[in-house]
């Protein structure tokens, strides 16, 4: 009982809205024409998100998986900086790199509209998502015992024995990369609609906020859950139990190659992959902020200024109560089998930003619930309901690797339940909490497509001010907001890390 | 001291049947070793007695007093005086060695916890690696470490499920040397779980050959030499 009682809970805030969409779709006054948004235009619109999302996630997937095995798998000098290093586009707002690469775009096309949005949408969602495969692909790689490559080499070459041995093992790891990305860039509202690319997720903002056509705009995100719920069924024995990436991962029997011939070469490469990743961005977006007749950074940071406490205020807390959700999530899962709130997670995890914000609106836009409607709890509830699953998987891992033993040993002498979860688990979980909560900060800091739905009167935050304001002033000045916004979500990562650096060595003890 | 009993215990891991109406009893202040092969359900029995798993159906008996009755957990864990070593150790890898050992006894012993540390780790030879973490140890050391955590709490159970799976045979004797001595100074009622038919002659005043979740045959060592049973001839390579 105690465990279905916050469950049930949790299942009204979060599930809640999206079932009473769907009832009020079923039962609403166009309910005789349910399906008429299925036409030849929808379908084209479907097929058209799928295929820019896939190929987004074919090649993160794949280039994460090449920086996996270099990373995580190579004698290579400097591995570790490389890591962090491509790690940042994950930990920036991907509108950031989309107003950054839209501004590359229209430098190379004298400043005239971007001739290929969807080749940006394309560039972008790979360079922000591939770390997220690197991650997943290099825990992965990671666990492999050198004795089955090894045993592998005694027969076949090395590229033989990564295509037969390596690569199948890792497969489970392949698919739910390949999956998350696609569900994650299928989801997404923000790049699309800075390059201004009309994606499913789009429209539905579009039928939904411009012209206010509901019906249509619920009945088309039914259909986009459904479609991601498909994808998800068909793999879910991978995405249930398929390994996550971990923090700690334990590769002390895991084979680690040398580079000899062509290491000078490799550095080169990496080198060349980091500017285009990292440096080009900033370098495009200064080039935009100054390009044009005046400064404006003046302006930009009067304009983004007052945006700038609110936003980390609330990325703080919604990351607090994710990382919250998530440890609880886990926890049930890991150690006491009660898998159903991750499902539920997993759930409102694949339901895309803007169908969540039309749920919501729905739901709580009515007088009983105006305390929720009109405060932040309502960005809250969404926030948690869109990265609580990422979170929950995050540190469910660490669960899992932690042995049951070191809490059954306590258990053995006497610790009470609290003080054994506090003294043990809660330390040793650390790293995966700390992980979980960047992570959760940043998805919150750069949250557009529900965001932007729901956000209550009174509060500015920043990427919906640049969205806002980028729609009508001069590239210079959006370019100039997003530079800005770029170097906040720095100086807080920094921030973080540095406590975090700080509290890892009172715990240290490796 | 202590004599556990197990009776018609029956036992599963999801479906998976490890003890079907198992019963054996297990003499006070004796050494006796569980030995078989691997899935035979030598660690289930251990964990049965400490009170983290609770059997299918059965009753478990420590000292004439019901501690498990079927599902029921009647006396928990804590509350039945045992020390428990873990086949991986399980020392806390965040905590020192001296914490390692002293953790939950600050809390019953107050300012004398920290004497009877001290005892444990001058009587293992540990006192200079009081404030190293279980990383920097040796196999032997971490050993020797997970044992004291068990003993300082003065259990009259004390349960070892294969703690020298991983450890050379040089040190494994030294150790096994030490237990046997801790044994004769506190009596405590032992069970030590092996797959090692050399570790169950050396320690044991009685050992239980164990197949397929029964027992296959028990006795002394000189009994089991004389044995005509045809499995446990073969464990012993007689």
């Amino acid at each position: 009982m105690a465990r279905y009682v916050p469950a049930g809970l949790v299942a009204l805030l979060l599930l809640g809205p999206f079932l009473a969409l769907f009832v009020r779709w079923l039962t609403g006054p166009d309910n005789l024409s349910l399906m008429a948004f299925i036409n030849r235009s929808t379908l084209l619109l479907v097929g058209k998100s799928l295929l820019l999302s896939g190929t987004v996630a074919l090649l993160a997937s794949f280039l994460g998986t090449v920086c996996g095995f270099l990373f995580y798998r190579l004698k290579l000098t400097g591995k570790g900086f490389y890591k962090l290093a491509l790690l940042l586009p994950l930990l920036v707002p991907p509108y950031i790199y989309a107003v950054a690469w839209r501004d590359g775009f229209q430098w190379l096309s004298g400043n005239s509209a971007v001739s290929s949005p969807e080749a940006g949408m394309i560039i972008v969602h790979t360079l922000v998502y591939f770390p997220l495969a690197m991650l997943i692909t290099g825990t992965a790689l990671s666990q492999i015992h050198s004795g089955l490559e090894e045993a592998g080499l005694m027969r076949v070459s090395f590229a033989g024995m990564l295509a037969k041995i390596v690569l199948p093992l890792i497969r489970p790891a392949l698919t739910i990369s390949f999956l998350l990305i696609l569900i994650i860039s299928l989801s997404d509202f923000s790049v699309p609609a800075f390059f201004g690319v009309n994606t499913f997720t789009t429209e539905i903002f579009t039928q939904f906020s411009a012209f206010y056509n509901h019906q249509l705009a619920i009945g088309q995100s039914f259909l986009l859950v459904l479609l991601c719920l498909t994808l998800l069924l068909s793999e879910n024995r991978y995405l249930s139990d398929a390994p996550f990436f971990s923090v700690h991962v334990k590769g002390s029997k895991t084979k680690h190659y040398p580079v000899n011939k062509g290491r000078t070469f490799l550095h080169i490469l990496l080198w060349i992959f980091l500017s285009i990743v990292l440096v080009l961005p900033v370098v495009m977006l200064f080039h935009q902020a100054l390009s044009g007749r005046e400064i404006f950074f003046s302006r930009a940071w009067d304009l983004l200024g007052p945006t700038i406490f609110q936003s980390a205020k609330l990325a703080f807390s919604g990351a607090l109560l994710i990382s919250f959700t998530g440890l609880w999530v886990g926890y049930m899962k890991e150690r006491y089998r009660f898998p159903h709130l991750n499902t539920m997670f997993l759930l409102t995890f694949i339901i895309p930003s803007t169908v969540l914000g039309v749920a919501i609106i729905k739901f709580y836009n009515h007088p009983g619930a105006n305390f929720i409607y009109t405060s932040i709890t309502i960005l809250l509830i969404a926030y948690v309901a869109r990265f609580g699953f990422i979170a929950a998987r995050i540190i469910g891992n660490g669960i899992k690797q932690l042995p049951g033993s070191l809490e059954e040993a306590a258990r053995v002498i006497g610790i009470p339940p609290v003080k054994r979860f506090f003294s043990i688990s809660i330390p040793l979980l650390l790293p995966s909490l700390f992980t979980a909560f960047v992570l959760s900060f940043v998805l919150c800091l750069g949250e557009l497509g529900t965001t932007i739905m729901i956000y209550p009167p009174g509060t500015e935050l920043m990427p919906v001010k640049i969205f806002t304001i980028g729609a009508n002033a001069p590239l210079a000045l959006t370019s100039s907001m997003t530079l800005i916004s770029f170097g906040v979500t720095l100086f807080i990562i920094l921030i973080f890390f540095l406590a975090a650096k700080i509290i890892f060595n009172r715990f240290r003890y490796d | 001291m202590t004599k556990i009993s197990l009776e018609n215990i029956t036992h599963h891991y999801g479906d998976k049947k490890v003890l079907d109406k198992f019963s054996c009893s297990f003499e006070e202040a004796k050494i006796s070793c569980l030995i078989g092969p691997s899935g035979c359900g030598k660690t289930t029995i251990l964990r049965l007695i400490a009170g983290l798993e609770l059997p299918t159906k059965g009753i478990i008996k420590i000292d004439k007093m019901i501690a498990t009755e079927n599902e029921e957990l009647l006396l928990p864990p804590h509350k039945r005086n045992t020390g428990f070593v873990f086949q991986e150790l399980a020392l806390w890898p965040h905590f020192t060695v001296y914490r390692n050992i002293a953790f939950g006894l600050q809390d019953r012993e107050g300012e004398k916890s920290s004497h009877r540390v001290n005892q444990m780790l001058d009587l293992f030879g540990m006192s200079d690696k009081a404030k190293s973490y279980p990383h920097q140890l040796s196999g032997g050391q971490k050993q020797m470490v997970a044992i004291a955590r068990s003993l300082v709490h003065r259990p009259e159970i004390f349960l070892m499920d294969e703690p020298m799976a991983n450890i050379d045979v040089k040190v494994k004797e030294n150790i096994l040397e030490h237990i046997k001595y801790l044994h004769k100074k506190y009596r405590f009622t032992m069970l030590y779980v092996t797959h090692d038919h050399r570790e169950a002659l050396q320690m044991g005043d009685k050992i239980l050959v164990m197949n397929k979740g029964a027992i296959e045959a028990s006795g002394t060592k000189e009994e089991l030499k004389n044995t005509d049973n045809p499995f446990v001839r073969s464990f012993f390579i007689l």
